[in-house]
């Protein structure tokens, strides 16, 4: 009987051990959680800020490298942290050699919890936990462990002052920058001093270039020789990327920093180009030549011709699959070109970002529609319009217009973003298949033999 | 004249004893604190000790006063070059009854005591160093194909002159191993030495009191060697003995196997040829066990156990000719493996 008390008193104050040494546990496990949550937190709000002042103070190459070094660090880091959280979890065995090591109790605490559940625990067995249950009140959880919350805060605290400094510092650094084409007049530069590349499918933001015929050509071939220059296709492709890159990081640098509607307005940008008699005499002799590149830059450009110009309306990117819209008045029904051509249809002469435009010259204009093949197709002759092919198919260009000073050479304009680009202007559309007039049934035979011939 | 309780004995009469025993032997054993420690650690976890000191310092007064302290039989053998086995274990001589009839009769040789004290063991040829072996080891005498057990408790310290080699035949490796500690003597202080010759050179002797009844002294200390070994060990401690005593062991050693758990020290690699037996973690827990004892505590701390490392391990290692060019003793390197263990390599 007495044995048995014996035993349960034993085996009360076991439990009384092992309850601390749980305790002491808890409290180092939790430790353990909270360093790896600071520390997650710390990394990425540090992160997050640099990577932000980044978007201020660094060009867009500079900043995507940055950014994704940042990541990958970041990344890297918070793997180690949660690593070194979970190295730090213990179990009760290592729970009860910390608080051996801590409260010097030279072994007891990890020979009772390593023998608790033994059969035979020997004839010392009461009178080790008797013992150690002497010192209890040196291995209690708040002595063996003092803190409740991980140094690890204090890096969180580091990163989030760092933060808070990290924005403001960025913007007195940076201040906002003068939108292009933000109450500025048009810019001038010289096309010798562009530096060209292909603009990317999508690229949104760009400029509207304005220049007279002769010298747009010359840009053609420009951007023909910088195409050649740079090699076969992987020379492109890796352009390609890069350009790709830089505007997914503007992108991004634009979001983060909030300029993003004031990047997308567009420079009007004036080429100059001192051989440009040269270049129009080019055109005349190879009128073919002109007429091909046309085709297929048509919609790029605006070509500065006054006396034979001819604007060609197309309708809005949700306008453009609807065959059956009206023509303008004015329209005699003989080109789709025509129809349009110089209407003032005021939707299409605002300054909106997808409003383009295509202007051609004259005799280029009524090549036009039949360049897109789509009005030789006997089998869509009084269908609805096949989609344009060239919509998928054309490209932009993009220019990278740097200030050169050249005295009153380039107009007196000052150069404001590095980063400009040519894609369509206000007064360019897409080149779409115009809309068609209907053909009378009597004359459908007749005109169906003639294209089958 | 004891004053020691006679029934199971608790850790507090372990402490109490040792210590009693502990001052007796001061009486006349003045410093070698250490030593002493060591010698009734090894007594009381069931071992036998090997001294090892110069001329002089204490050896056979050491042991002496052991046996008079623990009241138990004691028997000296001075190992020469020409003791034969016989000499040690008894041989079988002819005696005449009382009938007149001669017959054979084993006459016990001086091993068969308690306490043993082989001096200069080195002395002797390593057949006659032998003959220790089976007593050592398993408390049984064979001759003549009939075996004699001895009565426990039995305790053999054997004394070595490091010095004075010429003529000495070094112990086996295989008797090295059988002692748990090896106790190494060394000279005394001035402090000591000053107080040791006041106390020697006067008219009076110093008197040793026995701690236990001579009836009663054998059942004590056997109960007081039980209760060592009722000490508990954890796991860990276990498992720290045994990096100590694996680490001992060169990694190029062809006996070593699942070298790469083991933790190496570039010193074991250079200079052990070959490492610590599985004795050596066995005399490790052992004398760990004692050493918590006498801490008050029933299980074992790894303090114990770095504590009689040195004792327990220095001579099971082997050191080669680099060694012994270098100057390196044992004992240095394992107080290397020490650190290399506890540093935490696996």
């Amino acid at each position: 009987m007495s044995f048995s008390s014996q035993d349960r008193r034993a085996d009360e104050k076991l439990g009384q051990i092992l309850g601390r040494v749980g305790s002491v546990r808890t409290r180092l496990n939790r430790l353990a959680l909270q360093h790896a949550i600071f520390y997650t937190l710390a990394i990425a709000i540090a992160g997050g800020a640099a990577i932000f002042a980044g978007a201020y103070l660094l060009s867009p190459l500079a900043f995507l490298v940055g950014a994704s070094a940042l990541a990958i660090i970041g990344c890297a880091g918070i793997a180690r942290a949660v690593g070194a959280a979970w190295r730090m979890r213990v179990s009760t065995v290592r729970a009860a050699a910390i608080a051996d090591d801590r409260a010097e109790l030279k072994g007891r605490l990890s020979t009772i919890v390593a023998l608790a559940n033994h059969q035979t625990r020997g004839s010392l067995w009461a009178y080790l936990v008797e013992d150690t249950l002497g010192y209890q009140d040196r291995f209690a959880a708040a002595r063996i462990e003092r803190r409740r919350v991980s140094r690890a805060i204090y890096p969180l605290a580091g990163a989030i002052v760092l933060a808070a400094l990290a924005i403001p510092i960025s913007k007195i650094k940076h201040p906002p920058q003068i939108a292009p084409g933000s109450g500025q007049d048009d810019l001038t530069v010289d096309l010798d001093d562009l530096h060209l590349r292909p603009a990317d499918p999508g690229d949104e933001s760009g400029m509207q270039v304005t220049a007279d015929a002769a010298t747009m050509h010359r840009l053609e071939d420009k951007l023909a020789r910088e195409s050649a220059a740079n090699g076969g296709a992987g020379g492109n492709s890796l352009n390609q990327l890069v350009n790709r890159a830089r505007d997914m990081a503007g992108h991004l640098q634009s979001k983060l920093t909030g300029q993003q509607t004031a990047s997308k307005q567009r420079l009007n940008l004036r080429l100059a180009d001192a051989g440009g008699d040269q270049a129009q005499n080019e055109i005349h002799r190879a009128p073919e030549t002109q007429k091909n590149r046309h085709s297929d830059v048509a919609g790029q450009f605006k070509q500065d011709q006054p006396k034979s110009n001819r604007e060609i309306d197309l309708p809005r990117e949700d306008d453009s699959r609807q065959p059956n819209s009206e023509p303008s008045p004015g329209g005699d029904g003989e080109s789709g070109a025509e129809a349009n051509s110089g209407t003032d249809n005021p939707g299409n002469h605002d300054n909106s970002a997808t409003d383009r435009r295509i202007q051609q010259s004259g005799e280029n204009g009524s090549n036009g529609g039949a360049a897109h093949g789509t009005g030789a197709d006997p089998d869509s002759l009084f269908g609805a319009p096949a989609p344009s092919k060239l919509g998928t198919e054309g490209f932009e260009i993009a220019i990278e217009a740097r200030p050169v000073d050249h005295g009153a050479k380039g107009a007196g304009h000052a150069y404001v973003a590095p980063k400009v680009r040519a894609p369509l202007s206000l007064n360019q559309e897409p080149d779409e298949p115009v809309a068609r007039a209907a053909v009378p049934a009597e004359d459908r035979t007749t005109i169906k033999r003639v294209f089958e011939r | 004249m004891s004053d020691v309780q006679a029934e199971t004995p608790t850790v507090a009469d372990f402490v109490r004893t040792f210590r009693r025993i502990q001052a007796e032997i001061h009486k006349l054993i003045i410093g070698h604190e250490q030593a002493v420690e060591e010698l009734l650690s090894a007594l009381f976890a069931g071992g036998h000790v090997l001294i090892e000191g110069v001329p002089g310092t204490g050896k056979t007064t050491l042991v002496k006063t052991l046996g008079l302290a623990l009241n138990l039989s004691f028997n000296r053998i001075q190992f020469t070059v020409d003791l034969m086995p016989a000499d040690i274990t008894g041989t079988r001589v002819i005696l005449s009854g009382d009938d007149g009839r001669r017959e054979f009769t084993f006459a016990p040789g001086p091993v068969f005591c308690h306490i043993l004290l082989g001096d200069e063991i080195n002395r002797a040829t390593p057949k006659t160093q032998s003959a220790l072996l089976e007593a050592m080891a398993e408390l049984q005498v064979t001759v003549s194909g009939t075996t004699y057990r001895l009565k426990p408790p039995y305790f053999v310290m054997a004394t070595l002159n490091p010095i004075e080699m010429e003529g000495t035949y070094p112990l086996p490796e295989a008797q090295l191993d059988r002692f748990l500690f090896k106790v190494r003597l060394n000279y005394p202080d001035e402090g000591e030495l000053t107080r040791i010759i006041s106390s020697t050179t006067g008219p009076e002797e110093a008197g040793i009191e026995a701690v236990f009844h001579a009836t009663e002294a054998p059942e004590r200390i056997e109960a007081l060697k039980r209760l060592v070994r009722e000490v508990m060990a954890a796991p860990a401690m276990e498992t720290y003995a045994a990096r100590l005593v694996r680490a001992t062991q060169p990694q190029n050693s062809r006996f070593v196997t699942d070298e790469a758990r083991a933790v190496h020290d570039e010193m074991v690699n250079r200079y052990v040829m070959f490492g610590s037996s599985p004795r050596g973690a066995q005399a490790l827990i052992l004398g760990a066990k004692v050493r918590a004892l006498l801490d008050g505590r029933a299980n074992i701390a790894r303090e114990d156990i770095e504590h009689v490392a040195v004792a327990a391990l220095a001579h099971r290692i082997m050191l080669n000719y680099a060694a012994l060019s270098d100057g390196i003793d044992a004992a240095h390197i394992v107080e290397r493996v020490i650190k290399s263990v506890r540093a935490g390599k696996p």
